[in-house]
């Protein structure tokens, strides 16, 4: 069976080659697929007729409960009979339905195969997960099936309608499973049934299910998108609309129903929804004057009393069930075929038009007769002897039976009623209006539904044998009844009250026909409904998301730092452990540095003019260094030192060109604001820094630290020694962050890829040819260093080589004494800065003639080099060595390989600076400079 | 570990004028709000680790030094916001190039949406395209289905 | 085996290094930066395959033992994301080579490019592999930084204003990190999170919340966790289409990774977990709503992502193995198919010229290829059965409903309803870009332009080059096949989601003879 669905699957993939092929003709190949399920069906009938059940399982997500697990009993064998055979029928209908040239073709190969593979998994599930996922792949399908001519505003709107109702109450009847599934520990239907749980639990479980199965099969209250789904080709409503999606509804109903039936719940809202739905169903086809319309409300009538039936849950009610699901799949599928027929012939759909087709179309008029029989119920149809058993069984169905009974005798005079209509729309010839002209169509369409009207009175004649198969299911439900389908039972009341019905459907007719307008509104309009609540969720989006989506930064930044202070704030005034012990300071010294850097970071906020206030917060910084020292970390300190120098002097030269002074808007209430929330996240934050120092009580894993930096590290400076080795990796994702940076800053500035080049040195200007001799005393001739004062440039020459050694010693005494990588970097990248403010952008190409990426690039793989090459050597990643050896005339070398890795953090430091240089420096005074020069060429225009 | 009062406080306060100055729109002063607030942090973490000689192999015993694991973090972090800086200048410059100033700009679209939801209209997305060519039999079916009359 | 614990971040980097020396040897620069993923997903798939059977793998960087020096740490649930993560950027690298082959490399300039989605890389193996905390706030700045340059490439004023948010809200989540860190070493002075697993606990029961409370906001942010997510839509959609997808793919779940990690390992116990189910709650529900507000694609796609994190935290907020469990297979098949469905929007704004919905029309028609390219990722996002989007959703519920909690129902019909509206806001773009007549603005084969005439063939591939199709193809491919394995992905997330609740897997492979 699984194989099946497979090659469902299979064949719908296969689809589109197939189409493209040959075109419409490919649908008879297809229809070969559900047909062998239908075979496959027809080869079990043994077996399921011995009462046994054909089971197939393979897991899946066993975690979930979710297998592939199959069951196929008597009522699954039907829904693979209809659900194939049927199938089959439609798609060779379609081959001619369909031109060669009809759009989508290929969409609707798909979705249809798909959709009966889904269909039929969907009948044989067991496992009630695996039911629910063919349950919305089937919705899926019909999805794209009714958005088939999608183009149409109508189509588009009416699939979305039917995917988002079926999905909506899909997702309850999930709830509901995995409720029914958690207290039995097994999503298998047949484990299920025998642990059933009790009292308001149950009754939750079931209301969500029943909202899923009436959801799918348009029962009341969710009635409205069927008809809307007409808007899908006339196959598509034959198949899914008639014979198979809506009956899954009906179908879970009758599924559970033997384990449900004895719950009052479940009888009354089955009962009362199917009523209420038969009722406004056939009231609403009455009055329809587009033959499917009118088809579509029949079926959404149909639907409703199947529901009934199966809600009542007796015995004879649910084998009148089975019955009549069967007779409607046949007679209802084969008419939306005869109005595509109709249809096709004559162009149109709606009966105030058509008159005179009958007698062109007399093979199709006589078929269409026959299947309206069985709709009508009128002997020997399966609608009959189905429509019989349920006036029989509802007659002795308990107290609720009259009231029920009452409401379906009222909804079959209607069907009757409506299949007369019909038939006169359809067929007729109407007075005053000239015959329809017809162009006949080919045997091959008619075909379909002839089998399927004849397949109708054989179940008729033939109801022996189908009441046997059928027994088998609706023996599962209590009391055991002597009652069997047939056509003749004697002259009973449910033999009177078909003729009852016949009559007064007759005398219905006739009198709507007469103009007496049949007027059955629907209480409560779905539709309607459904829009509002669409529309509603729209104007609730819109709503919140403009309240929460504001698209302001600082708006952002409020919002987070207000959590911040209510989540810690909170923390800390709860339930925070406050210190005991505290201490002014460790010097005094610390408390004038503090009280400096404090005014200083004050005056900043205050500050009007970009340059102080970059001062000012330089002043803080520096404060911090000396707060550095004074803690014991001369590493800090000088990389304090030389990062804030770096700093002031990028932000200098960014601040060149921005306006000296801060447009003020002076809004107060939002200043205000800024200091409240900054103070609140200020005290905050001091109280957590507080409470956590006075929390510590284990020791500090970096007391070990000291004993192992010689050794191990081969360096004194532990600072150096943590970070090239201790903690190298740390500093490894440092540089890689350094590296990024840098790049970033020069595409921010750069740009585009040919512009990227300029990162390695600006072009000479063309028009000095420069003296080949030794000039590295001699000022730059560049333009710009022409503004630039001698003595500065060659004074900066001189100096910048020392500055550089400097930096290169930093670099190595590092590892014992302050300094490395990170410090000696800066001192050279200041070195170049000193160069580039004096002399410009010539001046700096001079004294770095290298692209800065490159720089970067060569530093990176240095120092991860480094840290891989230790592997290589079977080390752990970043291992160091330390290396003593005696050469001749050197002497000892004490040498520790992380060295290597100080010198790819020195060289990236060097390319960050450099390349900041390029961009923020040389870059920017060359589009200042093009700008200038555009200014220039106007000025004489 | 007795806290530092001095410590807490210059931390309390960097994080206060920090916090107000990114709050600001104007770019620069966003920049020297993440400068202060670095600072502040830094301090934050020295504080975390004993105070005392510098951590040298020979220059001091080993209880006298100072907590040299604060340190290296706090070097990482010194550098990073470096970086930071630097990509943040850019970012400023560029801003300046785009719109002639160096303050954040909002988000158009949100601010359109908050438009629609003053008016309280759903998201207003024209469905109106193809309307008119719907022949009108399929017309009344659409009608008919919404209305199920 | 430890031996390639290291390696993910290793290669990315060198490949940085190497792609920084190749400037101007543009086919080179591919060749390495492809090369480099590949071996990346090689190794982690290793990785993967060793940690499933031998459990977490621990390595002493530099030969420190722990808990002096740094140690790197590949659990299950870490190789796992390894793999998913860097199997999705090596898709989406070939997506750019294709794009930026097919229109001159405007967009990402190989140059800056190439060695900055590394470093990306290498920063995301980082944060997946860090034991130590101090160690996971530099990955998360490598991967940050990484991303500030990736978002302002090649800067136009959107993305300079979008770019701005990202950055400033990112920088001020970093901070948040910081003094997290600075305050848990001031308070148990240690990094290591084996080492903290112990420690923490025994601080006292306030400062443990303040911890807590510092860390869960600092990855709350970057998880974009409703409300500190409203930075992400506003900054995602304008980056070119590869960067919107990885950082959607990616960035968010690191973010949902620490969380899962921090509150597992350093305080278990779940003492914050109805502040996790509160938060996800509204996460799930701002962030669907939100989406359904939106008329661009990209823009919508954003606030699903948004919306789907709630999931996550969800599943995390459970603190059940079954819970756990979920959420791991919900964050694997979130980062496959939200970068899936963002690749398939750039070829939306390719092939329709904009995402916008008012500009849009007859995609479905006009290319049936993207149309599926698009739909099954769609459906998968919005939980349609059989897809993995609907496993792990269902994972979630049944968890929820195990606890039988009120709270857990009351998450459980929020979940529900959320893929509900998710398929609402998927099915209307479907409706409109993919379904209706073709919009008279959008290009096409039939108007070429004027100044060079290519016959429609060539103008259709100049508009969906063959790398960019065939490597969403992939993804789609492999967000189809997580539904097919989804048993032994489950068997994988299960014990991932065990170990993480029993923490003596973690702390036993970082200190073989028990903790310090």
């Amino acid at each position: 069976m699984l194989v099946l669905v497979a090659v469902h699957a299979f064949a719908a993939t296969i689809a589109p080659g197939l189409i493209r092929l040959l075109r419409q003709r490919a649908l008879y190949l297809l229809a070969a697929v559900p047909a062998a399920a239908a075979l496959w069906a027809a080869l079990n009938v043994g077996r399921i007729h011995a009462g046994e059940s054909v089971v197939e399982t393979y897991p899946w997500v066993p975690q979930l409960g979710l297998d592939l697990a199959v069951r196929i009993d008597a009522l699954n064998w039907l829904m693979v009979v209809l659900v194939g055979g049927i199938g089959a029928l439609v798609l060779v209908y379609s081959a001619r339905y369909f031109s060669a040239d009809s759009p989508g073709l290929a969409r609707f190969a798909v979705s249809f195969v798909g959709f009966a593979g889904a269909m039929l998994g969907l009948v044989v599930a067991d496992d009630l997960l695996l039911l629910y996922v063919c349950w919305e792949l089937t919705s899926v399908f019909s999805y794209l099936l009714i958005g088939h001519d999608s183009t149409r505003r109508s189509s588009r709107r009416a699939a979305m309608q039917a995917f988002i109702v079926t999905t909506a109450g899909g997702l309850a009847m999930l709830a509901g499973i995995i409720m029914l599934g958690q207290h039995a520990g097994s999503y298998r239907w047949s484990a299920i049934a025998s642990a059933l749980p009790t009292g308001g639990y149950l009754a939750t479980a079931l209301v969500l299910i029943v909202i899923g199965a009436l959801s799918k099969s348009a029962v009341a209250p969710f009635t409205f998108w069927l008809p809307a789904a007409m808007a899908a080709p006339t196959p598509v409503s034959a198949y899914l609309h008639a014979a198979a999606m809506v009956k899954a509804g009906v179908f879970l109903i009758a599924l559970l129903g033997p384990a449900f039936a004895d719950t009052p719940l479940w009888q009354a809202i089955l009962a009362t929804a199917g009523l209420v739905t038969m009722l406004i169903g056939g009231g609403a086809a009455l009055r329809q004057t587009d033959l499917k319309l009118l088809l579509a409300y029949g079926t959404v009538s149909q639907l409703g009393l199947l529901t009934v039936l199966f809600g009542v849950g007796t015995r004879d009610s649910a084998l009148a069930g089975a019955a009549l699901l069967l007779a409607h799949a046949l007679f209802k599928a084969g008419l939306f075929l005869v109005v595509g027929i109709v249809d096709h012939a004559t162009g149109t759909r709606d009966l105030r038009e058509l008159s005179g087709v009958g007698r062109r179309l007399p093979a199709v008029a006589g078929f269409a007769i026959v299947a309206a029989a069985s709709m009508a119920a009128i002997p020997p149809t399966a609608g009959f002897i189905g429509k019989e058993a349920a006036f029989a069984a509802l007659l002795d169905a308990g107290e609720a039976g009259p009231l029920i009974l009452a409401g379906l005798v009222v909804g079959s005079i209607l069907t009757v009623a409506y299949t007369l209509r019909f038939l006169w729309g359809a067929f007729a010839d109407k007075p005053g209006l000239a015959p329809t002209p017809v162009t006949p169509p080919g045997p091959i369409m008619v075909a379909p539904v002839a089998v399927l009207a004849l397949a109708g009175v054989v179940v008729g004649i033939g109801s022996p044998a189908v009441d046997r198969l059928l027994a088998r299911y609706a023996d599962q439900f209590s009391a055991p009844s002597p009652y069997h389908l047939a056509l003749w039972h004697g002259v009973t009341p449910a033999l009177l009250l078909s003729l009852v019905v016949l009559a007064a459907g007759v005398a219905l007719f006739w009198a709507g026909h007469r103009g007496h307008r049949v007027t059955l509104r629907l209480p409560i309009d779905g539709a309607t409904a459904y829009e509002r609540a669409m529309s509603g969720v729209d104007r609730i989006a819109v709503a919140l998301t403009g309240a929460t989506q504001r698209g302001s930064l600082p708006f952002y930044l409020g919002v987070i730092l207000v959590v911040l202070v209510t989540l810690s704030g909170t923390a800390l005034i709860v339930s925070a452990p406050w210190p005991r012990s505290v201490r002014a300071w460790d010097t005094p010294l610390q408390a004038v540095i503090g009280v400096l850097i404090i005014i200083a970071a004050i005056w900043t906020v205050r500050a009007l003019r970009r340059l102080t206030a970059m001062l000012l917060v330089g002043v803080s910084g520096y404060g911090i260094g000396v707060l550095f020292i004074l803690h014991g970390a001369p590493d800090l300190a000088l990389t304090q030192f030389l990062v804030e120098t770096v700093t002031i002097v990028m932000v200098v030269l960014v601040l060149r060109r921005l306006p000296p002074k801060f447009s003020e808007r002076p809004i107060r209430s939002s200043r205000l604001g800024r200091i409240a929330i900054g103070v609140a996240v200020g005290v905050v934050v001091a109280g957590m820094a507080f409470v956590a120092a006075g929390a510590r009580v284990a020791t500090p894993i970096s007391t070990g630290f000291a004993d192992l930096a010689v050794p191990f590290g081969g360096g004194k400076n532990i600072v150096n020694v943590t970070l090239v080795d201790i903690r190298a990796w740390d500093t490894m994702g440092e540089i890689a962050v350094l590296v990024v940076a840098a790049t970033g800053v020069a595409s921010l500035i750069f740009r585009r890829t040919e512009a990227l080049r300029r990162r390695a040195r600006a072009p000479r200007p063309a028009r000095i040819d420069a003296p080949r001799m030794p000039r590295w005393l001699m000022a730059g001739t560049s333009p710009e260093a022409r503004r630039q004062s001698i003595i500065i440039q060659v004074i900066t020459r001189l100096i910048f080589h020392i500055i550089v050694l400097f930096s290169v010693y930093l670099l190595f005494s590092g590892h014992n004494a302050p300094g490395g990588g990170f410090a000696g970097g800066l001192v050279a990248g200041l070195a170049l800065a000193v160069r580039y403010l004096a002399g410009g952008r010539a001046e700096l190409n001079v004294a770095a003639p290298v692209d800065a990426g490159m720089v970067l690039g060569a530093g990176l793989f240095v120092s991860v080099g480094t840290g891989a090459a230790a592997m290589l050597f079977g080390g752990n990643v970043l291992q160091s060595a330390v290396i003593d050896a005696h050469l001749p005339v050197v002497g000892h070398v004490h040498f520790v390989t992380s060295v290597f890795f100080d010198i790819g953090v020195y060289l990236i430091v060097v390319g960050l600076v450099l390349d900041i240089l390029r961009s923020l420096g040389a870059e920017m005074d060359r589009q200042q400079q093009e700008a200038d020069d555009d200014l220039r060429e106007k000025e004489p225009a | 570990m007795t806290p530092n009062l001095t410590y807490i406080v210059v931390i309390g306060v960097l994080f206060a004028t920090g916090v107000t100055l990114l709050l600001e729109r104007s770019l620069t002063r966003v920049l020297m709000g993440v400068i202060l607030l670095g600072n502040g942090v830094n301090l934050l973490i020295l504080h975390g680790g004993q105070a005392g000689e510098p951590p040298i192999v020979g220059t001091t015993s080993n209880e006298q030094m100072s907590d040299s694991l604060p340190q290296a973090m706090i070097l990482t972090a010194i550098v990073i916001t470096l970086g930071m800086t630097a990509f943040l200048l850019a970012l400023a410059y560029r801003s300046w190039q785009l719109f002639g100033h160096d303050e954040v700009q909002d988000d158009v679209e949100d601010r359109r949406i908050m438009e629609l939801a003053e008016r309280t209209e759903g998201p207003g997305i024209s469905e109106t395209d193809d309307a008119q060519d719907e022949s009108p039999d399929q017309e009344t079916v659409a009608i008919k289905a919404g209305g199920g009359r | 085996m430890s031996v390639l614990v290291p390696l993910p971040v290793v290669i990315p980097l060198l490949g940085a290094a190497l792609t920084l020396l190749l400037v101007r040897r543009d086919r080179l620069q591919r060749v390495v930066t492809v090369t480099v993923l590949v071996a990346t997903v090689l190794v982690s798939a290793a990785l993967l395959a060793h940690t499933a059977t031998h459990g977490p793998v621990a390595v002493q960087v530099g030969g420190w033992i722990a808990p002096l020096g740094i140690v790197l740490v590949a659990d299950q649930l870490a190789a796992l994301l390894l793999v998913v993560s860097s199997a999705v950027t090596l898709c989406v690298l070939v997506y750019s080579i294709g794009q930026g082959m097919a229109d001159g490399h405007e967009e990402t300039p190989l140059s800056v490019y190439h060695p900055t989605y590394l470093v990306l890389t290498a920063g995301v193996t980082n944060a997946f592999l860090a034991g130590d905390l101090f160690n996971l706030y530099v990955g998360f700045e490598i991967l940050l930084v990484a991303s500030y340059v990736l978002i302002t490439l090649n800067s136009n004023e959107t993305r300079i204003r979008a770019g701005t948010t990202y950055v400033v809200v990112s920088l001020l989540s970093s901070l948040v990190f910081l003094v997290a860190i600075g305050l848990v070493y001031a308070a148990t002075g240690t990094l290591n999170l084996a080492q903290l697993a112990n420690r923490i606990s025994a601080l006292p029961e306030g400062m443990q919340h303040v911890l807590q409370g510092m860390l869960l906001l600092a990855f709350g942010i970057k998880a974009a966790v409703f409300p500190l997510s409203a930075w992400l839509p506003d900054s995602y959609p304008t980056a070119p289409a590869p960067v919107t997808a990885v950082f959607a793919g990616l960035l968010t779940k690191i973010g949902v990774y620490a969380i899962i990690r921090t509150e597992t390992l350093l305080f278990p116990g779940g003492r914050s977990a109805d502040l996790l189910l509160v938060a996800a709650l509204l996460t799930m529900v701002v962030g669907i709503l939100g989406a359904v507000a939106q008329s661009d694609i990209k823009r919508l796609l954003s606030f699903t992502l948004v919306s789907h994190i709630g999931y996550m935290l969800f599943g995390v907020g459970l603190t059940t193995s079954l819970g756990l469990s979920a959420a791991i297979f919900y964050v694997v098949h979130h980062i496959t198919i939200q970068t899936t469905l963002f690749l398939a929007a750039g070829l939306v704004e390719r092939r329709g010229g904009s995402t916008s919905l008012d500009r849009l029309g007859g995609l479905a028609q006009l290319s049936p290829m993207l149309a599926v390219l698009f739909f099954v990722p769609a459906l998968n996002l919005a939980g349609i059965p059989p897809f993995s989007g609907f496993l792990g959703k269902l994972g979630l519920v049944q968890a929820g409903a195990v606890t039988g909690r009120p709270l857990a129902w009351v998450l459980i019909a929020g979940g529900l309803l959320t893929s509900l509206l998710t398929l609402y806001a998927i099915a209307r773009v479907w409706n409109l870009a993919f379904w209706r007549k073709p919009h008279p603005e959008m290009p096409g084969p039939e108007q070429t332009p004027p100044d060079e005439d290519v016959e429609s063939t060539g103008e259709e591939r100049a508009l969906l080059p063959r790398l960019m199709v065939g490597s969403t193809a992939a993804l789609v491919l492999l967000g189809v096949a997580l539904t097919v394995v989804a048993g032994p992905l489950f068997d994988i997330s299960t014990s991932a989601a065990e170990n993480l609740l029993e923490r003596t897997p973690y702390v036993r492979a970082v200190f073989p003879g028990g903790t310090p």
